[in-house]
């Protein structure tokens, strides 16, 4: 198995609600820092391919703007209608002063 | 002159569904006058030698009530050969309005169909109250026919005004909703339409109004119609579920008027739940009420390359390659160890939205000229000509290419034999352009030119008479639209004439054209080369001659007010 860290932000830079714009690999993603976690999902909204960096974070879920859409960040489950298309999330962590994201395969 | 225009030598498809045949059409003072073998003369002549002469399309579910205000074609509607839109679907209307609710109606629109607001605060000019005084404001104004729904959300905010996305109504409330429906069929709605979706929110995100009615305040709209016995009733109840198939009896029976449904559809996520609606609904027609399901002609395509692409995120190893960087990503691809990960994640049982079936993804694109005998061929094939394993000749082609080949697959309304059964259903009524709306995600103007095109020449899943009717006279029967649908004499010269051997659409592409030169996303076709409306051609060869013939089709309830006045 190979596993890579890539780091995407430092530790502290992103303050409580705020989302950052990441690119990896040539795919467009949001970092967000809530409640004193971080989360990486793709910027992309599954449904209608909104960009949801106008999405409004709620704790641990980002809403769609553009048909309410909400999903849950940990695991990207769409909560909102239930059943809906997952939103791709990707495992984000402190690793020292960096935030990285975690890609194995 | 006999003819003010005559269509030599076409192939009529009249839109019966009958077979066809080759005749001249004679038209006069906008109607059909005559079809055969003509001998006349014309001021306009227009040979249509090798080429289908149909009665203009209807796409009965369009959100154009808003840019038919600024757009009198609600482009790009003709150049799909669509002559008549039906508005004022899913609840959603601008009338009737008091003054100073128009926002209220603009905070649905611009949420729920996606339409930017700047768009409808620039070309929307308000000044009327009744659902007649805004079709009058249409009248002599529109390139094509209209007609539309009258909008539950319109009703309730007017007789509830914010209170309407807040409570159920009061029995004094749905008594003054009932009048307002009244009053809107007699000035010419052709039906009503709700909004159930659990989805659909205002911009301020409470819900739209309709969706805090009951079956009580609902039922008691549509008994309007019922009690004057005209009109259609369109409906959004959200998510596809076998239970609502109850509900849609209940409203058909009790009405004894045309129920629409939304929405059944092939989708590999769920690739039975087509067939058990149409079993749902076959004992409803059965008994005989009218129940019809809305389906679509346009497969959800995506076009991806290995260098960009969300089409496997689901499977754990594929999505984390997807995010690498390119050279890491490439190595990987071209590790054994690593394919067999990739194929034992596509291997996986459980429920994913991608299909996992290389018979299905094509190559759309190469990058190498030696490589350009596997443009078109779907993935199987292509493993078949390089004598390799799908997964591993999928791989290795883009790799060979430095992962710039372009793939194509559909996730829904992908599989032929599934949408042969669904398109040919009587039960079903095609399209679902939604033009007008969600005008920056899509553009589905053409799902008729996508019928004759993809559906009909080339899948071969009904014949071009079978997909005329669907397009047409079947729509303006169940919309009853007097005069249309067919292409007789005394009807309405509402024409498509094209080419059946190369009809289809182009992929959407972006335009400024929105108010304030905003942008948005269009469709054009191929193969459509004349839109004529009410005898008049609007369109020819992609150009449109900026003159305005359609008409506002009214329903029964205004005729019915006119013929006694």
């Amino acid at each position: 198995m190979a596993v890579t860290y890539i780091p995407v932000a430092r530790v502290g830079e992103l303050a409580a609600g705020a989302m950052k714009e990441v690119d990896l690999g040539g795919r467009q993603v949001l970092l967000a820092f809530v409640e004193g976690k971080y989360f990486a999902f793709s910027r992309q909204c599954p449904h209608e391919e909104a960009d949801l960096k106008t999405g409004t974070l709620e704790g641990g879920k980002v809403r769609c703007t553009n048909h309410n859409y909400c999903f849950d960040l940990r695991t990207g489950e769409c909560v909102l209608p239930q059943g809906g298309p997952p939103l791709t999330v990707l495992p984000a962590e402190e690793r020292g002063a960096e935030v990285c994201i975690r890609l194995e395969w | 002159m006999d003819y003010d225009l005559l269509v030599r030598r076409g192939r009529v498809v009249d839109g019966s569904g009958l077979p066809s045949f080759i005749a001249d059409v004679g038209v006069k003072d906008g109607k059909v006058a005559e079809v055969g073998k003509l001998k006349g003369t014309a001021a306009r002549t227009i040979d249509a030698d090798g080429l289908a002469v149909a009665p203009g399309f209807i796409d009965h579910h369009t959100h154009l009530d808003a840019q038919m205000l600024w757009d009198p074609y609600g482009t790009c509607e003709p150049q799909h050969g669509i002559t008549t839109v039906v508005m004022g679907n899913c609840g959603l209307t601008l009338a009737p309005v008091k003054n100073g609710d128009e926002d209220a109606l603009v905070k649905s629109f611009v949420r729920v169909e996606a339409i930017p607001r700047f768009a409808l605060e620039q070309g929307v000019k308000w000044g009327w109250h009744s659902y007649g005084e805004y079709l009058d404001n249409l009248e002599g104004k529109v390139g094509i026919n209209v007609g539309g729904l009258v909008g539950h959300i319109a009703v309730r905010h007017n007789a509830m005004g914010e209170e309407a996305v807040e409570r159920k109504a009061t029995g004094k409330e749905v008594q003054q909703m009932r009048g307002l429906v009244l009053e809107a069929m007699e000035g010419g709605a052709l039906g009503i339409s709700t909004n159930r979706n659990e989805r659909h929110m205002r911009e301020d995100g409470k819900p739209v109004a309709s969706r805090l009615a009951d079956d009580e305040e609902l039922f008691a709209l549509c008994d309007v119609l019922a009690e004057r016995n005209g009109g259609t009733i369109e409906t959004i109840l959200g998510r596809n579920k076998i239970e609502h198939f109850e509900f849609y009896r209940e409203l058909a029976q009790r009405t004894q008027r045309p129920i629409l449904w939304q929405s059944l559809q092939h989708r590999w996520a769920e690739p039975n739940l087509w067939r058990e609606q149409l079993a749902a609904v076959e004992p409803i027609f059965r008994d005989g009420y009218q129940a019809y399901g809305l389906s679509h002609t346009v497969p959800l395509v995506r076009h991806f390359e290995l260098k960009n692409c969300q089409v496997f995120d689901e499977f754990p190893t594929w999505k984390n390659l997807m995010f690498l960087p390119l050279e890491v990503r490439k190595q990987a691809f071209a590790d054994p160890e690593t394919r067999q990960k990739l194929r034992a994640d596509l291997a996986d049982p459980r429920p994913t939205n991608f299909h996992r079936r290389w018979d299905i993804v094509r190559v759309e694109k190469v990058v190498k000229p030696e490589n350009q005998k596997y443009a078109g061929k779907t993935i199987a094939e292509l493993g078949a000509m390089r004598n390799q394993d799908p997964l591993d000749a999928f791989l290795d082609l883009s790799l060979e290419e430095d992962l710039g080949t372009v793939f194509w697959n559909a996730n829904n309304g992908g599989d032929s034999d599934a949408m042969g059964e669904i398109l040919r259903s009587p039960y079903v009524l095609v399209g679902t352009s939604d033009a007008g709306a969600h005008v920056q995600f899509g553009a589905d103007f053409g799902y008729g030119t996508i019928l004759l095109g993809l559906w009909v020449r080339e899948r071969q899943v009904m014949t071009l008479e079978q997909a005329i009717h669907k397009l047409t006279f079947h729509v303006a029967s169940i919309f009853g639209l007097q005069d249309r649908g067919l292409l007789r004499p005394g009807y309405a010269a509402d024409l498509a004439i094209f080419n059946p051997n190369t009809v289809n659409s182009h992929e959407p592409e972006w335009a400024n054209d929105y108010p304030a030169g905003s942008k948005r996303l269009i469709q054009r076709s191929e193969g459509m080369h004349y839109t004529i409306v009410n005898g008049t051609v609007i369109h020819e060869d992609g150009r449109m001659s900026g003159e305005l013939p359609g008409q506002v089709l009214r329903g029964p309830l205004y005729r019915e007010q006119k013929a006694a006045a």
